[in-house]
């Protein structure tokens, strides 16, 4: 009986009904990119970094997990002194730049001959290795979003690059330079961002760790097999604080349309609200109806809002096709759930006003 | 034979600003059983302010309201709730169904608020008896007002209440729309032994009752059998 009398009123009130809906939507939209996003991106950048094959990363002290985010170079003469220590098998250091033009794009400035020693070098799809200081190397997934063949030029950190090849995809970064040609254009002579260490054994990496803290105390020494756990926005405060912050405002939002849409719906039902009590219908059976026709409604609109998100993921794609947007079940039930709570909050007051209300004074109405 | 409603010396103050004003003022009436009364008067002399306070609508300021032996004046809001619930059936002037059921659902509604579940038997008796059957999938919209009042009469019948509170009934209704609904009053009345009280303006629609109870300023001024 109530299922049907909800339903009913929100089809008395279409355009209200649509509002409302569209408004959790947005929401729930919201709350599942922002998340989408930023984990994408992490656990896509994480990904790559962790396919680079090395077993150990060093960075300068206190660098970002967020490996592009952090400058601060260190001499490339470090490389040398690692490469004597017991257990370490070959060094590769590496110049990180992030590229921001048209996206966001991590390029990996790499010595040709050290970077093979440690990934294992890159299978090629397509054209030759990095020869020429102008060359760059692109990805298989960059190559085909971008549309980019071998011998077209890309036009990159403000430089004319030669697409040398295409590489399979999972080595670090999605673009390949000469680091001596990223070191002149960044000013960055001699400089790494970062240095990739390959043991002689595996089952070394934690000896080898040990042996490079020794030799550099300050510096961030990362064993990366569980590089991918490691990259999540808890480790990254600042960027923790964004999302919270994120979500707050649209939880923000969904509460206040769901307060306003169910405040106007009791003021006109005044008198409704009137009969019911008339009838006999008690302070919990007003607020049931209330809150079960908002349920309804962030029900409907979370629905639309994971059909949305999809959607906004298809539109993303087609214009960053390497953006990574990763939608989990995880979030799609936490984003409904947080619009589902926010908007009964929203109501709860609504809800509460017309219960208390006196049915003769409803009924006088007009 | 015990009355199903007594009330005794029944006051009800109304506070507008700083004055004090008295809607009813010590009304003192007894319905038995059975009865179909009506009560009469001029706009503003208390009359639906009296069939609010034995509803169990509204309080009344002091005296007291017996109906079926429970004492209004004494219950909790939530005691008076449950007592509508079970024990009043209100009928008005603007029908006051909602807008956004039809016929069926305004009337399973008062059921399903009752709390006794779905009775498919009383519905049926209680929608032919006034001639709704055919109009069960109409929205209020869709009804004529004599329709519309006979589908607030089922809703008001349906729970088998002890009493029916009617507050000038046919007071948005033409004359024939009018005849029907107090002819429908009546045979309620005669046939199921309803206990039916109704506020009207009209002396011929008081008529259709056993008896009136004339008010004015908050008073009962005399009772008078209704054919006299
Ligand atoms: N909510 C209220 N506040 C103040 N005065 C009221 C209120 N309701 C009714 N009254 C006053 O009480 C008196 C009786 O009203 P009412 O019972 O509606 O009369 P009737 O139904 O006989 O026309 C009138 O003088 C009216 O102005
Ligand atoms: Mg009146």
């Amino acid at each position: 009986m109530i299922g049907h009398m909800i339903v009913q009123n929100t089809l008395h009130r279409p355009v209200r009904t649509f509002i409302t809906v569209i408004a959790v939507a947005v929401e729930v939209t919201l709350v599942i990119m922002v998340v989408g996003l930023t984990s994408g991106l992490l656990s896509d950048s994480a990904k790559r970094t962790e396919g680079v094959g090395a077993d150990i990363m060093v960075q300068p002290p206190s660098a970002s997990i967020f490996m592009a985010f952090s400058g601060a170079p260190m001499p490339i003469a470090i490389g040398d002194k690692l490469q004597q220590l017991e257990y370490v098998q070959a060094v590769a250091p590496v110049l990180v730049q992030f590229n921001s033009v048209n996206g966001l794009d991590i390029v990996y400035g790499i010595q040709p001959e050290t970077f093979r020693s440690v990934s294992g070098g890159f299978v090629l799809h397509d054209g030759t290795e990095l020869r020429d200081s102008n060359d760059i190397l692109v990805d298989d997934v960059y190559a085909r979003a971008k549309k980019i063949k071998v011998g077209r030029t890309l036009h990159i950190l403000e430089h004319d690059f030669h697409v040398a090849g295409i590489v399979e995809h999972g080595k670090g970064a999605r673009l390949f330079v000469l680091m001596s040609t990223l070191q002149e254009m960044s000013g960055a002579h001699d400089k790494a961002s970062v240095f990739f260490i390959k043991c002689d054994r595996s089952d070394h990496t934690a000896a080898a760790a040990d042996e490079v803290r020794e030799l550099l105390p300050h510096y961030e020494v990362r064993p990366l097999k569980d590089y991918i756990s490691l990259m999540t926005s808890s480790n990254l405060p600042g960027l923790g604080a964004f999302i919270n912050v994120m979500i707050g405002i649209a939880v923000a939002i969904g509460f206040l349309v769901t307060f306003l849409s169910m405040y106007t719906t009791i003021i006109e039902r005044t008198r409704e609200i009137g009969v019911l009590k008339s009838l006999g219908a008690s302070k919990t059976y007003i607020v049931e109806i209330i809150l079960s026709e908002t349920t309804l409604l962030c029900f409907a609109g979370v629905v639309t809002g994971v059909g949305l998100s999809y959607l906004t993921r298809i539109i993303l794609l087609k214009v960053f096709p390497s953006l990574p947007i990763l939608i989990t079940v995880k979030w799609i039930f936490l984003a409904g759930l947080i619009a589902i709570l926010g908007g009964l909050l929203g109501a709860t007051y609504p809800a509460w006003l017309a219960s208390r209300k006196d049915p003769v004074e409803a009924l006088a109405y007009e | 034979m015990e009355p199903i409603l007594k009330t005794e010396n029944l006051w009800k103050m109304y506070r507008t600003g700083r004055m004090e004003v008295p809607a009813l003022r010590g009304v003192s009436i007894s319905i038995l059983p059975g009865e179909f009364v009506s009560i009469m008067g001029p706009s503003g002399c208390g009359k639906s302010t009296l069939l609010h306070v034995i509803g169990g609508l509204a309080q009344a300021t002091s005296g007291r309201v017996l109906l079926d032996g429970n004492d209004l004046t004494e219950m909790s809001d939530a005691a008076r709730t449950l007592l509508r619930r079970h024990k009043v059936g209100f009928v008005f002037q603007r029908f006051n169904l909602l807008p956004t059921l039809d016929t069926y659902h305004n009337i399973a509604l008062a059921q399903h608020i009752h709390g006794n579940g779905f009775d498919p038997h009383r519905f049926e008796a209680v929608a032919s008896l006034l001639g709704l059957s055919e109009r069960l999938r109409h929205k209020p919209s869709e009804l004529s007002g004599g329709e519309q009042q006979r589908v607030a009469l089922a809703r008001a019948i349906i729970s088998e209440p002890k009493i029916v509170l009617a507050d000038e009934p046919t007071g948005n209704l033409d004359t024939k729309s009018s005849e029907t609904v107090l002819a429908l009053l009546r045979q309620l009345n005669k046939d199921l032994g309803q206990t039916i009280v109704m506020i009207t303006h009209n002396p011929e629609a008081a008529t259709y009752g056993d008896r009136v109870l004339h008010m004015r300023d908050g008073m009962v001024v005399n009772g008078s059998a209704a054919h006299s």
